[in-house]
Protein backbone atom coordinates (compact mmCIF):
# COMPACT_ATOMS: atom_id res chain seq x y z
CA UNK A 1 0.00 0.00 0.00
CA UNK A 2 1.37 3.79 -0.81
CA UNK A 3 0.30 6.79 -0.15
CA UNK A 4 -0.54 9.11 -3.19
CA UNK A 5 -0.57 12.76 -4.00
CA UNK A 6 -2.27 15.11 -6.36
CA UNK A 7 0.11 17.70 -8.09
CA UNK A 8 -0.49 19.92 -10.87
CA UNK A 9 2.31 19.90 -13.18
CA UNK A 10 1.77 22.20 -16.52
CA UNK A 11 -1.80 22.56 -16.10
CA UNK A 12 -2.68 18.99 -16.08
CA UNK A 13 -3.73 17.06 -12.36
CA UNK A 14 -1.80 13.78 -11.86
CA UNK A 15 -2.04 11.33 -8.74
CA UNK A 16 1.19 10.07 -8.08
CA UNK A 17 3.15 7.99 -5.31
CA UNK A 18 4.54 9.46 -2.63
CA UNK A 19 8.37 8.34 -3.13
CA UNK A 20 7.71 9.33 -6.73
CA UNK A 21 6.59 12.43 -5.45
CA UNK A 22 9.76 13.27 -3.61
CA UNK A 23 12.35 12.45 -6.07
CA UNK A 24 10.44 14.59 -8.84
CA UNK A 25 10.24 17.44 -6.30
CA UNK A 26 14.06 16.77 -5.45
CA UNK A 27 14.77 16.69 -9.41
CA UNK A 28 12.71 19.66 -9.95
CA UNK A 29 14.51 21.55 -7.52
CA UNK A 30 17.96 20.55 -9.01
CA UNK A 31 17.34 21.89 -11.96
CA UNK A 32 16.01 25.32 -10.99
CA UNK A 33 19.29 25.25 -8.82
CA UNK A 34 21.29 24.58 -12.01
CA UNK A 35 19.12 26.99 -13.65
CA UNK A 36 19.66 29.86 -11.11
CA UNK A 37 21.96 32.21 -12.91
CA UNK A 38 20.41 32.34 -16.84
CA UNK A 39 17.98 34.28 -18.11
CA UNK A 40 14.65 33.26 -18.73
CA UNK A 41 15.20 30.57 -15.39
CA UNK A 42 11.61 30.61 -15.09
CA UNK A 43 10.57 30.22 -18.10
CA UNK A 44 12.84 27.19 -19.01
CA UNK A 45 11.35 25.30 -15.69
CA UNK A 46 7.99 26.09 -16.75
CA UNK A 47 8.73 24.35 -20.37
CA UNK A 48 10.50 21.61 -18.65
CA UNK A 49 7.72 21.02 -16.50
CA UNK A 50 5.35 21.21 -19.49
CA UNK A 51 7.19 18.64 -21.37
CA UNK A 52 7.37 16.74 -17.72
CA UNK A 53 3.52 16.64 -18.07
CA UNK A 54 3.35 15.54 -21.74
CA UNK A 55 5.30 12.82 -21.13
CA UNK A 56 3.42 11.70 -17.70
CA UNK A 57 0.06 11.81 -19.74
CA UNK A 58 1.83 9.30 -22.15
CA UNK A 59 2.51 7.09 -19.16
CA UNK A 60 -1.43 7.06 -18.02
CA UNK A 61 -4.16 4.76 -19.38
CA UNK A 62 -7.50 3.73 -17.88
CA UNK A 63 -5.75 0.29 -16.50
CA UNK A 64 -2.84 2.55 -15.08
CA UNK A 65 -3.99 5.96 -13.59
CA UNK A 66 -0.76 6.42 -10.67
CA UNK A 67 2.61 7.75 -11.74
CA UNK A 68 5.09 5.78 -9.95
CA UNK A 69 9.03 6.27 -9.13
CA UNK A 70 9.75 4.01 -11.66
CA UNK A 71 7.57 6.59 -14.32
CA UNK A 72 9.61 9.67 -12.82
CA UNK A 73 13.51 7.69 -12.77
CA UNK A 74 12.41 6.85 -16.62
CA UNK A 75 11.60 10.42 -17.56
CA UNK A 76 14.83 11.86 -15.47
CA UNK A 77 16.84 10.03 -17.65
CA UNK A 78 14.95 11.09 -20.88
CA UNK A 79 14.95 14.63 -19.79
CA UNK A 80 19.18 14.63 -17.90
CA UNK A 81 20.20 15.47 -14.69
CA UNK A 82 21.43 18.37 -14.11
CA UNK A 83 25.28 17.45 -14.75
CA UNK A 84 24.01 16.03 -18.22
CA UNK A 85 22.69 19.42 -18.94
CA UNK A 86 24.69 22.25 -20.18
CA UNK A 87 24.18 25.69 -18.81
CA UNK A 88 26.15 28.70 -19.70
CA UNK A 89 27.49 29.08 -16.47
CA UNK A 90 28.51 25.69 -16.52
CA UNK A 91 30.91 25.81 -18.90
CA UNK A 92 32.89 29.08 -17.08
CA UNK A 93 32.39 26.87 -13.81
CA UNK A 94 34.11 24.04 -15.55
CA UNK A 95 37.00 26.19 -16.74
CA UNK A 96 37.73 27.76 -13.45
CA UNK A 97 37.65 24.37 -11.60
CA UNK A 98 40.20 23.18 -14.67
CA UNK A 99 42.14 26.00 -13.54
CA UNK A 100 41.72 25.40 -10.31
CA UNK A 101 42.84 21.53 -10.20
CA UNK A 102 45.87 22.56 -12.45
CA UNK A 103 46.80 25.28 -9.69
CA UNK A 104 46.19 22.76 -6.76
CA UNK A 105 48.35 19.78 -8.83
CA UNK A 106 51.33 22.74 -9.73
CA UNK A 107 51.25 23.53 -5.73
CA UNK A 108 50.96 20.56 -4.13
CA UNK A 109 52.24 16.85 -4.42
CA UNK A 110 49.32 15.27 -2.03
CA UNK A 111 46.27 14.18 -4.24
CA UNK A 112 42.68 14.64 -2.26
CA UNK A 113 39.92 12.57 -2.98
CA UNK A 114 38.67 13.73 -6.09
CA UNK A 115 34.90 13.77 -4.43
CA UNK A 116 35.98 15.59 -0.70
CA UNK A 117 38.25 18.11 -2.36
CA UNK A 118 35.88 20.66 -0.91
CA UNK A 119 36.18 22.67 2.35
CA UNK A 120 34.59 21.42 5.12
CA UNK A 121 32.61 23.23 7.34
CA UNK A 122 30.33 23.61 10.06
CA UNK A 123 27.04 23.31 9.94
CA UNK A 124 23.87 22.34 12.57
CA UNK A 125 22.15 18.98 10.49
CA UNK A 126 18.75 19.01 10.40
CA UNK A 127 18.49 15.26 9.16
CA UNK A 128 19.87 13.42 12.03
CA UNK A 129 19.03 16.30 14.50
CA UNK A 130 17.88 15.32 18.16
CA UNK A 131 17.36 18.58 19.14
CA UNK A 132 18.98 20.82 17.48
CA UNK A 133 21.08 19.62 14.81
CA UNK A 134 24.47 20.52 17.07
CA UNK A 135 25.75 17.47 17.62
CA UNK A 136 25.11 15.71 14.20
CA UNK A 137 26.78 18.83 12.50
CA UNK A 138 29.79 18.29 15.03
CA UNK A 139 30.29 14.91 13.79
CA UNK A 140 29.95 15.75 10.02
CA UNK A 141 32.16 18.29 10.64
CA UNK A 142 34.53 16.09 12.47
CA UNK A 143 33.76 13.12 10.08
CA UNK A 144 32.83 10.82 12.90
CA UNK A 145 29.55 9.10 14.48
CA UNK A 146 27.40 11.66 15.83
CA UNK A 147 26.40 9.35 18.32
CA UNK A 148 29.62 9.52 20.30
CA UNK A 149 29.61 13.42 19.92
CA UNK A 150 26.45 13.33 21.92
CA UNK A 151 27.40 10.65 24.30
CA UNK A 152 30.63 13.16 25.55
CA UNK A 153 27.96 16.15 25.67
CA UNK A 154 25.96 14.20 28.29
CA UNK A 155 28.38 13.07 30.24
CA UNK A 156 29.85 16.53 30.44
CA UNK A 157 26.64 17.56 32.02
CA UNK A 158 27.51 15.37 34.84
CA UNK A 159 30.56 17.37 35.62
CA UNK A 160 30.61 20.00 37.56
CA UNK A 161 31.92 23.59 36.08
CA UNK A 162 31.79 22.62 32.71
CA UNK A 163 28.69 24.80 31.12
CA UNK A 164 27.97 22.04 28.23
CA UNK A 165 24.49 23.44 28.40
CA UNK A 166 25.18 27.04 27.72
CA UNK A 167 27.58 26.31 25.01
CA UNK A 168 25.35 23.69 23.25
CA UNK A 169 22.83 27.02 23.09
CA UNK A 170 25.07 29.33 21.96
CA UNK A 171 26.34 26.44 19.14
CA UNK A 172 22.49 26.13 18.63
CA UNK A 173 22.23 30.15 18.19
CA UNK A 174 25.31 30.73 16.06
CA UNK A 175 25.97 27.84 13.94
CA UNK A 176 23.81 27.85 10.79
CA UNK A 177 21.71 25.00 9.73
CA UNK A 178 22.39 23.25 6.64
CA UNK A 179 19.39 23.84 4.31
CA UNK A 180 20.42 23.80 0.50
CA UNK A 181 22.07 20.81 -1.51
CA UNK A 182 25.18 23.07 -1.60
CA UNK A 183 25.68 23.60 2.23
CA UNK A 184 25.22 19.69 3.23
CA UNK A 185 27.06 19.26 0.35
CA UNK A 186 29.47 21.31 2.05
CA UNK A 187 29.15 20.06 5.77
CA UNK A 188 30.28 16.43 4.81
CA UNK A 189 33.03 18.56 2.58
CA UNK A 190 32.42 17.42 -0.31
CA UNK A 191 32.69 20.09 -3.44
CA UNK A 192 29.79 21.60 -4.36
CA UNK A 193 30.11 21.18 -7.63
CA UNK A 194 27.27 20.51 -10.34
CA UNK A 195 27.98 16.73 -10.59
CA UNK A 196 27.69 16.24 -6.44
CA UNK A 197 24.52 18.32 -6.38
CA UNK A 198 22.99 16.39 -9.31
CA UNK A 199 24.56 13.19 -7.70
CA UNK A 200 22.82 14.39 -4.44
CA UNK A 201 19.57 13.82 -6.50
CA UNK A 202 20.02 10.20 -6.69
CA UNK A 203 21.75 9.75 -4.03
CA UNK A 204 18.74 11.06 -1.96
CA UNK A 205 16.33 8.79 -3.41
CA UNK A 206 18.40 5.52 -2.77
CA UNK A 207 18.63 6.66 1.10
CA UNK A 208 15.35 7.64 1.44
CA UNK A 209 14.73 3.23 0.46
CA UNK A 210 18.01 2.76 2.28
CA UNK A 211 16.56 4.32 5.24
CA UNK A 212 13.25 2.17 5.00
CA UNK A 213 15.32 -0.50 4.82
CA UNK A 214 17.33 0.02 7.94
CA UNK A 215 14.67 0.55 9.91
CA UNK A 216 13.07 -2.38 8.93
CA UNK A 217 16.38 -4.10 9.72
CA UNK A 218 17.38 -2.36 12.38
CA UNK A 219 16.87 -5.17 15.09
CA UNK A 220 19.39 -7.18 13.38
CA UNK A 221 21.99 -4.92 12.44
CA UNK A 222 22.00 -2.68 15.81
CA UNK A 223 23.80 -3.74 18.50
CA UNK A 224 21.93 -3.91 22.10
CA UNK A 225 24.79 -1.31 23.64
CA UNK A 226 23.77 0.70 20.46
CA UNK A 227 20.40 0.45 21.14
CA UNK A 228 20.47 0.95 24.94
CA UNK A 229 22.80 4.08 24.00
CA UNK A 230 20.30 5.40 21.31
CA UNK A 231 17.95 5.20 24.17
CA UNK A 232 19.58 7.27 26.32
CA UNK A 233 20.40 9.84 24.26
CA UNK A 234 16.40 10.21 23.22
CA UNK A 235 15.43 10.40 26.89
CA UNK A 236 18.35 13.13 27.96
CA UNK A 237 17.06 15.18 24.27
CA UNK A 238 13.32 14.97 25.55
CA UNK A 239 14.56 16.16 29.17
CA UNK A 240 17.07 18.59 27.85
CA UNK A 241 13.64 19.89 25.73
CA UNK A 242 11.50 20.05 28.60
CA UNK A 243 13.66 22.03 30.54
CA UNK A 244 13.84 24.33 28.07
CA UNK A 245 9.81 24.63 27.91
CA UNK A 246 10.22 25.44 31.32
CA UNK A 247 12.22 28.07 31.13
CA UNK A 248 11.00 30.10 28.45
CA UNK A 249 7.34 29.77 30.50
CA UNK A 250 9.36 31.06 33.51
CA UNK A 251 11.35 33.86 31.98
CA UNK A 252 8.34 35.24 30.12
CA UNK A 253 7.16 37.73 32.97
CA UNK A 254 11.15 38.05 33.75
CA UNK A 255 11.30 38.86 30.09
CA UNK A 256 8.12 41.63 30.00
CA UNK A 257 9.88 43.13 32.82
CA UNK A 258 13.15 43.47 31.37
CA UNK A 259 11.63 44.87 28.51
CA UNK A 260 10.05 47.54 30.58
CA UNK A 261 13.25 48.19 32.41
CA UNK A 262 15.22 48.23 29.26
CA UNK A 263 12.65 51.16 27.78
CA UNK A 264 13.41 53.04 31.03
CA UNK A 265 17.46 53.10 30.16
CA UNK A 266 16.99 53.50 27.23
CA UNK A 267 15.45 57.48 27.97
CA UNK A 268 17.56 57.08 30.69
CA UNK A 269 20.82 57.35 28.18
CA UNK A 270 19.16 59.35 25.60
CA UNK A 271 18.62 61.84 28.59
CA UNK A 272 22.25 61.51 29.94
CA UNK A 273 23.42 61.98 26.27
CA UNK A 274 21.71 64.75 25.05
CA UNK A 275 20.19 66.88 28.13
CA UNK A 276 23.12 66.40 30.75
CA UNK A 277 22.86 65.21 34.31
CA UNK A 278 20.45 68.36 34.80
CA UNK A 279 17.53 66.57 32.78
CA UNK A 280 18.29 63.50 34.52
CA UNK A 281 18.17 64.72 38.17
CA UNK A 282 14.64 66.47 36.83
CA UNK A 283 13.56 63.25 35.27
CA UNK A 284 14.16 60.99 37.98
CA UNK A 285 14.30 63.38 41.19
CA UNK A 286 13.92 60.14 43.72
CA UNK A 287 17.10 58.46 43.01
CA UNK A 288 20.03 59.70 44.57
CA UNK A 289 22.49 60.32 41.74
CA UNK A 290 25.00 61.88 44.21
CA UNK A 291 27.92 59.14 44.12
CA UNK A 292 27.79 58.62 40.71
CA UNK A 293 28.10 62.56 39.73
CA UNK A 294 31.12 62.07 41.98
CA UNK A 295 33.05 60.13 39.08
CA UNK A 296 33.51 61.82 35.68
CA UNK A 297 30.58 61.80 33.77
CA UNK A 298 32.02 59.44 30.98
CA UNK A 299 32.31 57.26 33.34
CA UNK A 300 28.18 57.15 33.81
CA UNK A 301 27.48 57.49 30.11
CA UNK A 302 29.69 54.32 29.74
CA UNK A 303 28.39 52.12 32.03
CA UNK A 304 24.99 53.45 30.97
CA UNK A 305 25.60 52.60 27.37
CA UNK A 306 26.66 49.17 28.18
CA UNK A 307 23.79 48.25 30.49
CA UNK A 308 21.48 49.22 27.75
CA UNK A 309 23.31 46.73 25.35
CA UNK A 310 23.70 43.70 27.94
CA UNK A 311 19.94 43.73 28.94
CA UNK A 312 19.26 44.72 25.07
CA UNK A 313 21.06 42.41 23.03
CA UNK A 314 19.43 38.99 24.37
CA UNK A 315 15.81 40.78 24.54
CA UNK A 316 16.46 42.15 20.62
CA UNK A 317 17.53 38.57 19.73
CA UNK A 318 14.25 36.80 21.57
CA UNK A 319 12.12 39.21 20.24
CA UNK A 320 13.52 38.50 16.78
CA UNK A 321 13.29 35.13 17.24
CA UNK A 322 9.80 35.37 18.25
CA UNK A 323 8.67 37.79 15.85
CA UNK A 324 10.30 35.69 13.06
CA UNK A 325 7.86 32.95 13.98
CA UNK A 326 4.73 35.27 12.74
CA UNK A 327 6.16 37.63 9.97
CA UNK A 328 8.22 34.90 8.18
CA UNK A 329 11.78 37.32 8.53
CA UNK A 330 14.80 36.01 7.39
CA UNK A 331 17.15 34.24 9.89
CA UNK A 332 19.63 36.36 11.37
CA UNK A 333 23.07 35.97 9.52
CA UNK A 334 25.62 34.12 11.31
CA UNK A 335 28.55 37.44 11.10
CA UNK A 336 25.17 39.29 12.66
CA UNK A 337 25.09 36.59 15.46
CA UNK A 338 28.97 36.95 16.12
CA UNK A 339 29.01 41.19 16.05
CA UNK A 340 26.58 40.98 18.36
CA UNK A 341 27.87 38.10 21.00
CA UNK A 342 30.98 40.23 20.80
CA UNK A 343 29.55 43.69 21.27
CA UNK A 344 27.57 42.22 24.05
CA UNK A 345 30.71 40.63 25.70
CA UNK A 346 32.05 43.95 25.59
CA UNK A 347 29.41 45.32 27.25
CA UNK A 348 29.55 42.81 29.81
CA UNK A 349 33.22 43.97 30.57
CA UNK A 350 32.92 47.44 30.52
CA UNK A 351 29.86 47.09 32.52
CA UNK A 352 31.52 45.23 35.39
CA UNK A 353 34.85 48.07 35.01
CA UNK A 354 31.90 50.76 35.48
CA UNK A 355 29.82 48.82 38.59
CA UNK A 356 33.43 48.19 40.17
CA UNK A 357 34.42 51.77 40.68
CA UNK A 358 31.27 52.71 41.60
CA UNK A 359 30.58 50.08 43.80
CA UNK A 360 33.45 50.56 45.78
CA UNK A 361 32.26 54.12 46.57
CA UNK A 362 28.72 53.78 47.20
CA UNK A 363 26.82 54.53 50.37
CA UNK A 364 24.75 51.48 51.70
CA UNK A 365 21.76 53.66 52.01
CA UNK A 366 22.70 55.10 48.07
CA UNK A 367 19.21 54.33 45.98
CA UNK A 368 21.05 54.73 42.68
CA UNK A 369 23.05 51.14 43.91
CA UNK A 370 20.03 49.25 43.99
CA UNK A 371 18.64 50.53 40.38
CA UNK A 372 21.82 48.70 39.01
CA UNK A 373 22.24 45.64 41.56
CA UNK B 1 42.40 14.57 -25.64
CA UNK B 2 38.64 13.23 -24.95
CA UNK B 3 37.22 12.23 -28.11
CA UNK B 4 33.78 11.81 -26.57
CA UNK B 5 34.10 15.87 -25.42
CA UNK B 6 34.82 16.47 -28.97
CA UNK B 7 31.75 15.34 -30.29
CA UNK B 8 30.02 16.47 -27.89
CA UNK B 9 31.22 20.05 -28.71
CA UNK B 10 30.93 19.51 -32.25
CA UNK B 11 27.36 19.00 -31.76
CA UNK B 12 26.99 21.60 -29.24
CA UNK B 13 27.95 23.85 -31.89
CA UNK B 14 25.66 22.64 -34.26
CA UNK B 15 22.73 22.42 -31.92
CA UNK B 16 21.29 26.22 -33.04
CA UNK B 17 22.00 26.06 -36.26
CA UNK B 18 20.01 22.65 -36.62
CA UNK B 19 17.10 24.28 -34.58
CA UNK B 20 17.28 27.76 -36.78
CA UNK B 21 17.06 24.95 -39.99
CA UNK B 22 13.61 22.50 -38.26
CA UNK B 23 11.97 26.08 -37.94
CA UNK B 24 12.62 27.74 -41.19
CA UNK B 25 9.92 25.69 -42.62
CA UNK B 26 7.19 25.97 -40.35
CA UNK B 27 6.37 26.85 -36.50
CA UNK B 28 6.93 23.89 -34.19
CA UNK B 29 6.13 22.90 -30.24
CA UNK B 30 9.23 21.65 -28.05
CA UNK B 31 8.70 18.42 -28.20
CA UNK B 32 8.79 18.49 -31.85
CA UNK B 33 11.99 19.75 -31.86
CA UNK B 34 13.00 17.08 -29.36
CA UNK B 35 11.69 14.47 -31.77
CA UNK B 36 13.38 15.53 -34.62
CA UNK B 37 16.80 15.80 -33.09
CA UNK B 38 16.66 12.83 -30.77
CA UNK B 39 15.78 10.96 -34.72
CA UNK B 40 18.93 12.30 -35.92
CA UNK B 41 20.93 12.00 -31.97
CA UNK B 42 21.40 15.47 -32.36
CA UNK B 43 20.37 15.71 -28.76
CA UNK B 44 20.89 12.62 -25.59
CA UNK B 45 18.83 14.15 -23.08
CA UNK B 46 15.49 16.41 -23.60
CA UNK B 47 17.04 19.00 -21.35
CA UNK B 48 19.84 20.09 -23.06
CA UNK B 49 16.96 22.10 -25.72
CA UNK B 50 14.94 24.30 -22.87
CA UNK B 51 17.55 26.65 -22.05
CA UNK B 52 18.53 26.73 -25.48
CA UNK B 53 15.43 27.97 -26.68
CA UNK B 54 14.92 30.54 -23.88
CA UNK B 55 18.23 31.74 -24.60
CA UNK B 56 17.56 32.07 -28.47
CA UNK B 57 14.23 33.49 -27.87
CA UNK B 58 15.97 36.26 -25.07
CA UNK B 59 18.24 36.98 -27.46
CA UNK B 60 15.54 37.88 -30.71
CA UNK B 61 15.84 34.62 -32.94
CA UNK B 62 13.19 33.46 -31.67
CA UNK B 63 9.47 34.21 -30.85
CA UNK B 64 6.73 32.43 -30.02
CA UNK B 65 3.05 32.06 -29.67
CA UNK B 66 0.30 29.83 -27.45
CA UNK B 67 -1.97 27.68 -29.98
CA UNK B 68 -5.26 25.41 -28.36
CA UNK B 69 -4.50 21.66 -28.15
CA UNK B 70 -6.92 18.87 -28.35
CA UNK B 71 -5.61 17.27 -25.62
CA UNK B 72 -4.62 19.57 -22.49
CA UNK B 73 -3.77 22.82 -22.02
CA UNK B 74 -2.15 25.29 -24.87
CA UNK B 75 1.00 25.00 -26.50
CA UNK B 76 4.01 27.25 -26.98
CA UNK B 77 4.99 27.38 -30.71
CA UNK B 78 8.10 28.35 -31.67
CA UNK B 79 9.19 30.61 -34.69
CA UNK B 80 11.84 32.44 -36.41
CA UNK B 81 12.23 36.23 -36.50
CA UNK B 82 13.74 38.24 -38.55
CA UNK B 83 17.10 37.95 -36.53
CA UNK B 84 16.80 34.77 -36.76
CA UNK B 85 16.19 34.72 -40.56
CA UNK B 86 19.17 36.47 -40.91
CA UNK B 87 20.95 34.62 -38.03
CA UNK B 88 20.41 31.39 -40.13
CA UNK B 89 21.58 32.84 -43.45
CA UNK B 90 24.96 33.82 -41.98
CA UNK B 91 25.63 30.21 -40.44
CA UNK B 92 24.58 28.45 -43.76
CA UNK B 93 27.39 30.85 -44.98
CA UNK B 94 30.15 29.70 -42.62
CA UNK B 95 28.44 25.83 -42.23
CA UNK B 96 28.93 25.88 -46.12
CA UNK B 97 33.03 27.27 -45.90
CA UNK B 98 33.24 24.88 -43.24
CA UNK B 99 31.64 21.84 -44.97
CA UNK B 100 33.95 22.98 -48.09
CA UNK B 101 37.45 23.02 -46.14
CA UNK B 102 36.65 19.64 -44.31
CA UNK B 103 35.79 18.08 -47.82
CA UNK B 104 38.81 19.88 -49.32
CA UNK B 105 40.90 18.36 -46.19
CA UNK B 106 39.47 15.04 -46.26
CA UNK B 107 40.04 14.18 -50.18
Amino acid sequence: MKKTLTVNLGGIVYQIDEDAYRLLDNYLNNLRLHFRKEEGADEIMDDMETRISDLFSEKINEHKQVIVAADVEEIIARMGKPEEIESEEDETEQKSADNEKKQRDSTTTDHHNESTTGKRRLYRDPDNRMLGGVASGFGAYLDCDPTWVRLIMIILIFIPYTPIVVAYLIAWLLIPEARTATEKLSMHGEAATVENIGKSVSDGFNRMSEKANDYIDSGKSRSVLRKIVDMLISVAAFLFKAFLVMLVIICFPVLFVLAIVLLALVVVSVSVLFGGGAALLALLPAINWAPLQTFSPMMTVVSSISMVLLVGIPLAGVLYAILRQFFHWSVMSTFMKWALLIVWLIALVVFCIGMYHVGGHLPVHCYGGSLFI
Amino acid sequence: MNVDNEKSQMRKGMLEYCILLLLRKEQAYASDIIKKLKDVHLIVVEGTLYPLLTRMKNDGQLSYEWIESTQGPPRKYYQLTDKGLSVLAELEVSWKELSDTVEQLSN
